[in-house]
């Protein structure tokens, strides 16, 4: 249970697929807590003895499949298990029983729904357990009629607008939350994308400074490999008893630096078992731009960049960074003369030594993901102009 | 051991975030009141169906219009919009609530009583912390109160059992669970936030690294005066092509100055700018300010970058060292190696103390991309993995 919390009040730091797992567990113990309950409202209900036995020990063996799954870690099929528990325990209630805590069921079976975020499963189940619940009470309506209602019509039409208008809510506020979070994450993975280009930069520089002072690599380096070495069959030592049985994995580790890496992955005459260890390993090589070294850069910007923030920090775009039309124009010289000057880009032999030609920087002015950078009046004024910009800057 | 997971987050990114959220908050005050709007209509036809007298039909519709005023009063004043719009939101989410518990206790049915979570659905497009805490507590008390203090509510024609304990329980339940979920939405919410704001960050630091680590290799700056004479001759030539005084001149002096004088003395020698126009002329400068260079790096490495839809919400998008169906060993290896390296002295990042790099990895972000049982033989034992870095790497760089 401490567990759960923790994970509750950490959850924006969770993946996914961990997410998706504490939801399946909550949801799996506000279950538990429905079935219970199943057993001192059979009083209630006009099933027979056999059914109010059969149908609890039902779900509780559904409840039960949902555990497996969430163990094996299929996280999916453990949620629409936990849905369709719901869903049956709400048909139980509503269907044994004439009374108004079932109709309540409904609302929290699409809560449970909704608790998902998947919008194809909340218009699917979402969607039959509303259209369910509206039969429900056009055939059934009379069962839970208030006795101060003013008759039977109004009463069912206010149930059936009630719950309608509780999906369509939320089928609303889904769609907020999907285009809003899509467009989030999409400009997230492009710009980790671009995170990774100035990292190819950095390491690529960093290689050529140890080549330049001749230094030995560090991951050819003895002691270093030893270091690992130990660790490793350290933290092993808390899982395994031969604890050194991981020794062999942090030699082919440190082997793959020296190979093609690409060579092992898609050499057929390797066994299937190397292969799949080439793979895993190759996010966490030290000779490469890998995920192991964005983590580090990432975790060295920690230690960096601690300038104020400004409300324009973030911008880069020269029409939105300046109001002035001379600064626009200004601006627009000075951002042409880094490309047509400095060196950004890597030559034929893969060294950062190149400089973009007139051509090349022309090329990305005219481009449509340039006009994050500048707008259409700049380019048609530096098309106007080219000549002077190539000549003078 | 205490965890302060937000020890090591940026400290720009809170102002960020919120500007991101006035965003969004802008476009869910007009979705919240367009949901109220159509709410008001239902019940507006509800009330002339069953014949409510004039009073009713008025007190109510006057609930609605208030609510809708105070909506567009707050939303109308730009001044601190964000702060605004939230303090019309609370409003607005007790307000509806308000409306819901009029209804209900003018018509004491358990049909109406529903409308209370209908009340929660359209206060959830929010997905705010205190709207949520207003919602949850709303939802609850007036719940338990109308079960309570109005048990005749509930009772059911041709049904004389009593059900208000079950009611209770499943209202309980169910408050329980809707609070469960929106607090995990609205964290979901806030890591897409955190994540956007983190990574915008994040690449001005990659940035200054790259500059950092360019400049070790070079042993080069960029040269502002080579940058400034260009300007001005170019200046010069682009006002005769197109005919007009050079307007650029007077820039590009102050642009040089701006590094040698005091701001004071700026303005003194450059009255015709205010200081608005000089902060914004700043961004030009090349030798203290770095925002034409990170512009120009950023411009220099975007090109080609696609991003299928594939990878959207992609688990693999998230770099660990814990991506799921990778074996144990690899786990560790990868954790350690990364440790390691923490512990050396490298061009960009200097060795760290051990106490320093526990701190980090306990408190921050990098905890959760660790296994967690590795994390903890690691908290538990760091002295040891000290240790044998100590013993092993003296000497090694």
């Amino acid at each position: 249970m401490k567990t759960i919390i923790n994970r509750i009040l950490n959850s924006e730091f969770l993946t996914f697929n961990e997410v998706l797992r504490l939801k399946v567990a909550i949801v799996t113990i506000f279950l538990f807590i429905f079935v219970l309950l199943s057993i001192p409202l059979s009083n209630f209900n006009s099933f027979n003895l056999d059914i109010n036995i059969i149908v609890p020990v039902i779900f509780a063996l559904l409840l039960i499949f949902t555990l497996l799954f969430m163990i094996f870690n299929l996280n999916r099929l453990a949620m629409h298990f936990s849905i369709y528990t719901i869903i049956g325990l709400t048909i139980f209630y509503v269907v044994g029983s004439d009374h108004f805590y079932g109709y309540i069921l409904f609302f929290v079976t699409l809560t449970v729904i909704i608790f998902y975020q998947d919008i194809i499963t909340y218009l699917l189940y979402g969607g039959a357990i509303t259209v369910y619940g509206v039969i429900y009470i056009i055939q059934n309506g009379d069962s839970i009629v208030g006795i101060n209602s003013t008759g039977l019509e109004m009463s069912s039409l206010t149930y059936q607008i009630i719950l309608i208008g509780f999906y369509i809510t939320f089928l609303i506020q889904f769609i907020i939350s999907d285009s809003i979070y899509e467009k989030m994450n999409n400009e997230w993975v492009r710009m980790n994308k671009v995170l990774e280009k100035y990292q190819d930069f950095s390491l690529e520089y960093l290689k050529e400074i140890s080549e330049s002072n001749e230094q030995e690599l560090l991951y050819k380096n003895f002691k270093f490999q030893q270091t690992i070495s130990e660790l490793s069959i350290f933290i092993n030592e808390f899982f395994e008893d031969k604890g050194e049985n991981i020794a062999e994995y942090v030699e082919f580790y440190f082997f793959l630096h020296d190979q093609d890496i690409n060579d092992i992955i898609n050499d057929k005459e390797v066994s299937a078992f190397t292969r799949k260890n080439a793979i895993e390993f190759q996010k966490y090589l030290m000779n490469e731009r890998s995920e192991l070294i964005s983590i580090l850069f990432n975790f060295s910007t920690l230690f960096k960049g601690d300038s104020e923030y400004n409300e324009k920090r973030y911008e880069y775009n020269l029409d939105k960074l300046f109001s002035n039309k001379i600064d626009k124009l200004l601006s627009l010289a000075i951002f042409y003369k880094y490309l047509k000057t400095e060196i950004t880009q890597y030559d034929k032999w893969g060294k950062i030594e190149r400089v973009l030609t007139h051509e090349e920087v022309t090329e990305l002015f005219v481009s449509k993901e340039f006009r994050e950078f500048i707008s259409f009046e700049q380019v048609n004024f530096y098309l106007d102009n080219q000549e002077i910009f190539e000549k003078y800057l | 051991m205490k965890q302060e997971t937000h020890k090591y987050q940026f400290p720009q990114l809170e102002i960020y975030k919120e500007s991101l959220e006035l965003t969004h908050l802008k476009r869910k005050t007009i979705i919240f009141n367009s949901l109220v709007f159509v709410l008001a209509g239902i019940v507006l036809y509800f009330l002339i169906q069953l014949g409510s007298n004039g009073e009713t039909v008025i007190t109510t519709m006057l609930m609605f219009i208030i609510l809708f005023l105070v909506n567009i009063a707050f939303y109308s004043y730009e001044q601190d919009h964000y702060n605004n719009l939230k303090i019309a939101m609370y409003i607005s989410t007790l307000g509806v609530y308000i409306i819901a518990i009029s209804l209900i206790l003018r018509f004491q049915t358990p049909s109406m009583f529903t409308s209370l979570f209908l009340t929660y659905a359209i206060t959830s497009i929010y997905q705010d912390y205190k709207a949520m805490i207003l919602s949850n507590s709303a939802l609850f008390i007036s719940g338990t109160l109308l079960i309570l203090r109005f048990p005749s509510i509930f009772e059911i024609v041709g049904n004389a059992e009593s059900q208000t304990f079950f009611i209770l329980v499943f209202l309980i339940v169910f408050v329980i669970l809707l609070s469960l979920s929106s607090y995990i939405l609205i964290k979901r919410k806030t890591f897409f936030y955190n994540q956007l704001a983190q990574i915008k960050e994040s690449e001005i630091r990659n940035m200054e690294l790259l500059l950092e680590i360019e400049k070790i290799k070079t042993n080069k700056t960029l040269d502002s005066k080579e940058y400034y004479n260009s300007l001005k001759i170019f200046s010069k030539e682009l006002s005769k092509k197109i005919g007009i005084e050079n307007v650029f001149e007077r820039k590009i002096e102050l642009l040089k100055d701006l590094k040698k004088l005091e701001m004071s003395d700026i303005l003194a020698k450059y009255t015709e700018y205010t200081l608005k126009e000089i902060d914004e002329i700043k961004y030009m400068e090349l030798e203290i300010q770095k925002k034409m260079t990170m512009i120009g790096i950023k411009a220099s490495k975007s090109q080609g970058i696609e991003v299928s839809r594939k990878e959207i919400f992609s688990e693999s998008q998230f770099k660990s060292f814990k991506h799921f169906g990778d074996t144990q060993y690899v786990k560790i290896i990868s954790f350690v190696v990364f440790y390691t390296l923490l512990k050396l002295d490298k061009p960009y990042l200097f060795e760290l103390e051990e106490e320093k790099v526990k701190d980090v990895l306990l408190n921050s972000e990098y905890f959760y991309r660790i296994d967690r049982n590795i994390i903890n033989i690691y908290l538990d034992n760091n002295d040891v993995f000290d240790t044998i870095v100590n013993d092993h790497m003296k000497g090694v760089r």
